[in-house]
């Protein structure tokens, strides 16, 4: 078959690639046929009949739809004969005869392909005068989607959306002849990951948002195409405003990274933007009341200037420090760290989830890999939670075009399901497991060899080693071409984390795959914040904190050098390490054990959007904004720099995070002397106090540069200076689809080669003992979706804690009733649920439930927590 | 011509006749003896020397489908379409009941030809003895080795199911009775790709209707000349004729292809019932267009059908006389088909029931005076528009009764007007 085919369409001659549909051969030929239930991304159907053409044959022409039809070569249709505008008017007559017309209140109303097609094609007048249908109006299919049965042209994008793309069945065709409706099944709602995509391609109004409904007319909103921030994944959508408020979010199409779908949350979760318990004012603690109160900006600053400023000169720079959220932007990132490293002089910077793991940070090849791989090995990482639209992407392939998966988890995840293999593992035995693969793999690859090397091998027989465990796993792995090597932060943490990582790593490397090994964070900005440099021991582009040529480079750049020590990490600022604080964005005080070590502090700023626990307990409160009311660049997990315009105004006097810091960074400058820090190490002079010693260095001395950031994008183009893989990463040059960075460009390593598996393997629990595993959900009660409409925090699960069935029955445990949990580190009451995909000896405690009960048992500390259950 | 000697329903009216033993006392399984002697492939060469065309309404060339079958293909299935649902039909039923062996023997051949494992029976839920009889037979042709592993001594397997249907007309429609054997909701699926290159579960089927398959034993019996030579050019074998409506004797007959209407009507069904005329003839069952008294000439075969602007379809003659309603018979035959539109296309499910409201708005006497033109435009955006025959089928009786007796649709406008 040739690859490309000519035909003509009215009289326009089109070359097309061989296979395509007639509707798209038309587009391209700029010939506009009208369709309802054709969709770009979903498989032909023929259903709504709208796209009928005539196709002119040697035997004179008939009518086919334009929508299933491929191209041929010298095919010749006809779009625009008098028989096709009659059929077009006559179908969509059909349409509109139970059509509701409720356009006024509807919507879609103003983005409706049904009114501009029948504005296009439709008959001038109705034919008929008789009653139309009455259906249900407002029938819910899940919790954040309403069905208005009546505008339903059943044109089964919704259907084949969730089939296709999520290989959910959740809805279908009920009743039949003109009774005919969409339904879901009995008690199951429609529940996908990303099932709000079906309202973003509905034909009309018929399904729509819960939490945004009839709240905007489209032509009046104000679109601002933008990224999401929820995930690493980093989606791209467009926040709708007007009049101030953020009314709705849909999916933007960026075939590098989303197609043209968002999940979930990305999409219903965006209330707490304009929630009004939102902060407007920064907060100060009052000196007599010792409560917070509202304060100017000039006092709020001025207090945190002050009070870190003594924390500094009495106790030196590394007696306070800055914890950020891995969501803020690569500008927030980047300032944050710069605020501590040139100005306060510590390397005290860091993030939850930050220094605790030890990851190659390239992350993902590119999401498109997942496309072309043929095998996906999924370790302690469980997309269909942590990133939907990975798995929807991984199910594609494995739907399409027959692609494995390998499944290394302790609990059998959504994904398990699909062809290849699930190893299900005990928490902490991930190492000893993929080392054992590596071995098997090696040894099977040796044995290849030995046949290709022949004699050789013979004169230099070599132990066999350990022989293949797990001989269909060793085969699949062995057959792939193309694999990804997937893991994410369960196991990525503390030495048994470095532990895993190596042993993936060398499992990658024997099958000469080391470059597509990727981490998976938890945080939507987790790869930027990272690149930032904000992490305690390495530089902005990921140079070690000790590498004097780069801390050079920053200095000139800066005024000022960074230190050359390594700062403390997030655990140990919160566990006493610092007496000043400055908490960027992250609750960390919901876990009731680190309030009580925030308590001890003598300073503690924090920089929030609401009065969280943390902020509670704060010195000074400063308002931030949220993600869409400001300038900022997001990168995403497969390096991916995007933009994320501002979208609506910022919320009472909130400001930009990078805002915040610059003028905490001018005033700070401003206070006398504080300008003049040399970059001399500390230990250098231990007679004075390191601040005193580099006060009476002023007139001689490096001065840090004035901050100078009228606008994020001179954030942005100072990092360009800063981290040289950003060099190019100006605002323009980033457009709306944002640009990768190389993972060629990044020649620091931090790739840590002689790691081997020195973790002794975590033995089967005793009895009455569980092993605790916290692998997140997908609804949680992390701080967003509790500051979310009520469709989306009804979502939020009660706590629970499932076992194996088995486990339930052996131990007398009824589903249901309350039991203690109690660990070394903590005692919760959760109620038991019954779940086959926990495995025996192990208790799930999905992460982030309400009051954290995983985190309080100790979950996400990257050990084996074992846990009683009474 | 000389009477014809029945074939197909030779056995029905024998004592037993649905009985294994009948049917082997009367030269049952020579055919399957004959053809497991022979390749499959000299199988489909037979059949399609014998010009047989599909007896479920689209008259396609059996021979010819079989050789769409990927020949690589590793699985590959054989359904049997007993679902029987155009009104006037009632052939298929007969020969289940009365002689399911001639169609297992039928199967059996066809799957050995086209190398099918696995055949599935779907047959309308209503037909409850049938549905015994076809489970009995099956349960029989193993006893006997007829099938299951090793198919006598030939190496050939196969193992046959039977699954109801739940009453839905639509499922009768090869594709859409493929959704309903997978479990689905029963509507037609897109075509192409046809069921012989990706079928049941994906995989190349062959759909096939009762009366073709019982076709097949002959045909390798007595050979494809001795087949090709009964019937006209294009339209070999013999047929069942269902009759019914207003004669005097309704019932199935079977007669060689290309058998003048007339004398089916007055020779074998005893013509018009009390000596009256005939109004109108449907040929080949509701989704036909309607023959007037003046057509019936016109000899029952595809092509000569076709010619006359009608079809062959499954061969129901349902006779009219002259005093019929032509208006009642657009309205019920109409009812039918919306009632049975799957609802998956627009123009068949939207327009058909807006043409049924017309329909029976004029039928009460409570037509408008532009109710005709209305009903025309509505099933000329329906006929040869929708997703699956049937949405066409359903303007037949619209369109034909509208252009032969449209003084009659007048006339009870008239009534309407003068209340
Ligand atoms: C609406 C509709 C209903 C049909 N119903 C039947 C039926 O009940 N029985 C049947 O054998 N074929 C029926 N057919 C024809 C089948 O689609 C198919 O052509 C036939 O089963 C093929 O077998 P044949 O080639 O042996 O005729 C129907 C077709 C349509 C469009
Ligand atoms: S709800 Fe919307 S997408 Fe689904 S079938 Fe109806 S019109 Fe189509
Ligand atoms: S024509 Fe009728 S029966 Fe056929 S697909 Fe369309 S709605 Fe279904
Ligand atoms: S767009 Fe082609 S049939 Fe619906």
């Amino acid at each position: 078959m040739p690859d490309q085919v000519t035909l003509t369409i009215d009289d326009v001659k089109v070359t097309v690639p061989a296979g395509t549909l007639v509707v798209d051969a038309a587009k391209a030929a700029g010939i506009d046929i009208p369709v309802f239930c054709s969709h770009p991304k979903l498989d032909p159907l023929g259903a709504c009949r709208m796209c009928l053409v005539e196709f002119v044959g040697s035997r004179g022409s008939r009518l086919d739809t334009a929508c299933t039809v491929r191209v041929a070569e010298g095919m010749a249709v006809r779009t625009n004969t008098e028989q096709v505008k009659a059929v077009r008017e006559a179908n969509l007559g059909f349409i509109l005869i139970n059509h509701p017309l409720d356009c006024p209140i509807c919507d879609k109303g103003g983005e409706c392909p049904l009114q501009d097609q029948t504005m296009a094609y439709g008959p001038g007048v109705s034919q008929f005068v008789e009653p139309k249908r009455h259906k249900n109006k407002r029938y819910p299919i899940s919790d954040l989607i309403l069905l208005d049965q009546e505008r339903c042209i059943l044109c089964w994008r919704c259907i084949r959306y969730l089939e296709e793309w999520e290989d959910k069945p959740q809805l279908g065709l009920f009743e039949r002849g003109g009774e005919t409706m969409i339904d879901t099944f009995p008690g199951q709602p429609v529940d996908a990951k990303t099932s709000g995509s079906i309202i973003d391609i509905c034909p009309v109004g018929a399904l729509t948002n819960r939490v945004a409904r009839f709240r905007y007319r489209p032509w009046e909103l104000k679109k601002t195409p933008s990224v999401c921030n929820h995930c690493p994944v980093g989606c791209n959508l467009r926040l709708d405003e007007r009049v101030h408020a953020l009314r709705r979010i849909v999916a933007r199409e960026n075939m590098a990274v989303n197609d043209e779908w968002i999940c979930d949350k990305g999409r219903f979760v965006h209330q707490f933007v304009d929630h009004p318990e939102r902060l407007k004012k920064p907060l100060v603690r009052d000196a007599q009341r010792g409560t917070l109160r509202e304060a100017t900006w000039d006092e709020a600053l001025d207090r945190v200037v002050e009070k870190l400023g003594a924390l500094v000169e009495a106790n030196g720079p590394n007696t306070v420090g800055g914890i950020a959220s891995p969501r803020v932007s690569n500008e927030a990132a980047y300032l944050f760290q710069k605020f501590f490293r040139a100005l306060v002089g510590t390397n005290n910077v860091d993030f939850a989830g930050g220094s605790a793991v030890r990851a190659w940070p390239t992350g993902l090849s590119a999401i498109t890999d997942i496309a072309r791989s043929d095998l996906i090995v999924l370790v302690g990482f469980d997309p269909s939670e942590a990133a939907p639209l990975l798995a929807v992407h991984i199910k594609r392939v494995v739907l399409r075009k027959g692609a494995k998966l390998l499944i290394i988890h302790p609990r059998r995840i959504e994904l398990a399901k699909y062809p290849g293999a699930y190893l299900p593992v005990l928490p902490g035995n991930e190492a000893a497991l993929l080392g054992e693969l590596a071995a098997a793999v090696q040894a099977s690859k040796g044995v290849r060899g030995q046949e290709a090397r022949g004699k050789q091998a013979a004169r230099n027989p070599q132990s066999p080693g350990p022989g293949p465990q797990y001989p269909d796993v060793v085969a699949l792995l062995a057959a792939a071409k193309s694999p990804l090597f997937i893991y994410g932060p369960d196991v990525a943490r503390g030495e048994r984390g470095r532990a895993t990582v190596a042993a993936l790593l060398n499992l990658a490397t024997a099958l000469g795959q080391g470059d597509k090994l990727a981490y998976i964070g938890a945080g939507a900005n987790e790869q930027g914040v990272r690149d930032m440099g904000l992490l305690p021991d390495t530089l902005p582009g990921y140079a070690p904190v000790s590498d004097a040529a780069v801390r050079e480079r920053l200095g000139k750049l800066w005024g000022l050098q960074p230190p050359a020590e390594a700062g403390q990490t997030c655990a140990r600022m919160i566990g006493g390490g610092v007496k000043g604080l400055f908490v960027m964005g992250d609750n960390l005080a919901a876990l009731p054990a680190v309030a009580e070590a925030l308590r001890k502090l003598d300073f503690l700023v924090v920089q929030d959007l609401f009065l969280t626990e943390t902020a509670q307990l704060a010195d000074v409160v400063l308002p931030a904004c949220s993600f869409a009311e400001a300038d900022g660049t997001y990168t995403n997990l497969e390096r991916r720099v995007q933009r994320g315009p501002q979208g609506i105004r910022a919320v009472g006097e909130s400001k930009a995070d990078w805002a915040i810091l610059t003028a905490l960074a001018e005033k700070w400058l401003a206070a006398e002397g504080r300008g003049d820090r040399s970059g001399v190490a500390p230990a250098a002079a231990p007679e004075l106090p390191d601040w005193k010693r580099k006060k009476r260095k002023a007139k001689t001395g490096p001065a840090a540069k004035p901050w100078n950031y009228p606008t994020a994008q001179s954030v942005l183009e100072e990092i360009g200076k800063a981290v040289p893989f950003y060099a190019t990463m100006r605002w323009e040059a980033l457009g709306e689809g944002g640009l990768q960075w190389s993972a060629r460009d990044l020649r620091v390593g931090v790739r840590d080669s002689g790691l081997s598996n020195t973790q002794s393997p975590t033995s089967n629990p005793r009895p009455g003992e569980f092993l605790l595993v916290s692998s997140p959900l997908f609804w949680d009660a992390s701080l967003f979706m509790q500051y979310a409409a009520d469709q989306v925090r009804q979502l939020i699960p009660a706590p629970f804690v499932a076992l194996n069935p088995a486990d339930l029955a052996t131990a007398k445990l009824a589903e249901g009733s309350q039991m203690t949990l109690t660990s070394p580190h903590g005692s919760v009451i959760l109620t038991l649920k019954a779940d086959a995909s926990v495995q025996p000896g192990t208790v799930w405690i999905p992460a982030t439930l309400p009051g954290l009960p995983a985190e309080t048992l100790g979950g996400g500390r990257g050990e084996p927590i074992s846990v009683v259950v009474r | 011509m000389a009477e014809w000697e029945p074939v197909l329903l030779a056995n029905v009216h024998r004592p037993n006749s649905e009985k294994i033993g009948t049917y082997l006392a009367h030269g049952g399984y020579q055919a399957l003896r004959k053809a497991l002697s022979m390749s499959p492939e000299a199988v489909v060469a037979e059949v399609k020397a014998s010009g047989l065309r599909g007896r479920g309404g689209a008259g396609f060339p059996t021979g010819v489908k079989w050789g769409f079958l990927p020949p690589d293909a590793p699985v590959k299935y054989l359904a049997v379409n007993t679902d029987e649902g155009e009104p006037g039909t009632f052939k298929d039923r007969l020969i289940v009941e009365r002689d399911p062996h001639a169609i297992l023997e039928g199967v059996i051949i066809a799957a050995y030809a086209i190398g099918a494992h696995r055949a599935f029976v779907y047959i309308r839920g209503e037909f409850f003895l049938g549905v015994k009889r076809w489970i009995k037979a099956i349960a029989d042709a193993y006893q006997h080795g007829f099938l299951g592993k090793d198919i006598l001594g030939s190496g050939f397997d196969l193992d046959v199911s039977v699954h109801r249907g739940a009453g839905a007309y639509i499922c009768g429609e090869e594709t859409a009775m493929l959704e309903s054997l997978e479990g689905k909701r029963g509507q037609p699926r897109l075509k192409p790709p046809y069921p012989a290159q990706v079928g049941l579960w994906g995989r190349p089927t062959i759909v096939q209707n009762v009366e073709t398959l019982a076709n097949v034993p002959h045909i390798i019996l007595r050979g494809a000349a001795w087949y090709a030579s009964i019937g006209t050019e294009q339209s070999k074998g013999p047929k069942i004729f269902c009759v019914s409506g207003h004669v005097n004797r309704p019932g199935n007959y079977e007669l060689p292809l290309g058998t003048p209407l007339r004398e089916i009507i007055e020779k074998y069904a005893g013509g018009v019932r009390y000596g009256r005329h005939i109004k109108a003839v449907i040929p080949g069952g509701v989704s036909t267009p309607m023959l007037t008294a003046r057509q019936i000439d016109v000899p029952m075969a595809f092509e000569t059908l076709a010619a006359a602007g009608s079809a062959l379809g499954t061969g129901a003659v349902i006779v009219m006389d002259e005093t019929t309603d032509m208006v009642e018979v657009a309205r019920r035959i109409t009812d039918f088909f919306v009632h049975e539109s799957c609802g998956a296309c627009v123009p068949c499910r939207l327009g058909g029931f807006r043409m049924l409201e017309r329909l029976e708005a004029i039928a009460r006497g409570r037509g408008r005076p532009d109710d005709l033109a209305k009903l025309e435009s509505l099933a000329r955006g329906i006929s040869g528009l929708t997703f699956c025959p049937l949405g066409t089928g359903m303007c037949e009786p619209v369109l034909s009764g509208l252009a032969l007796y449209r003084d009659e649709f007048v006339a009870r406008l008239n009534t309407a007007a003068k209340r």
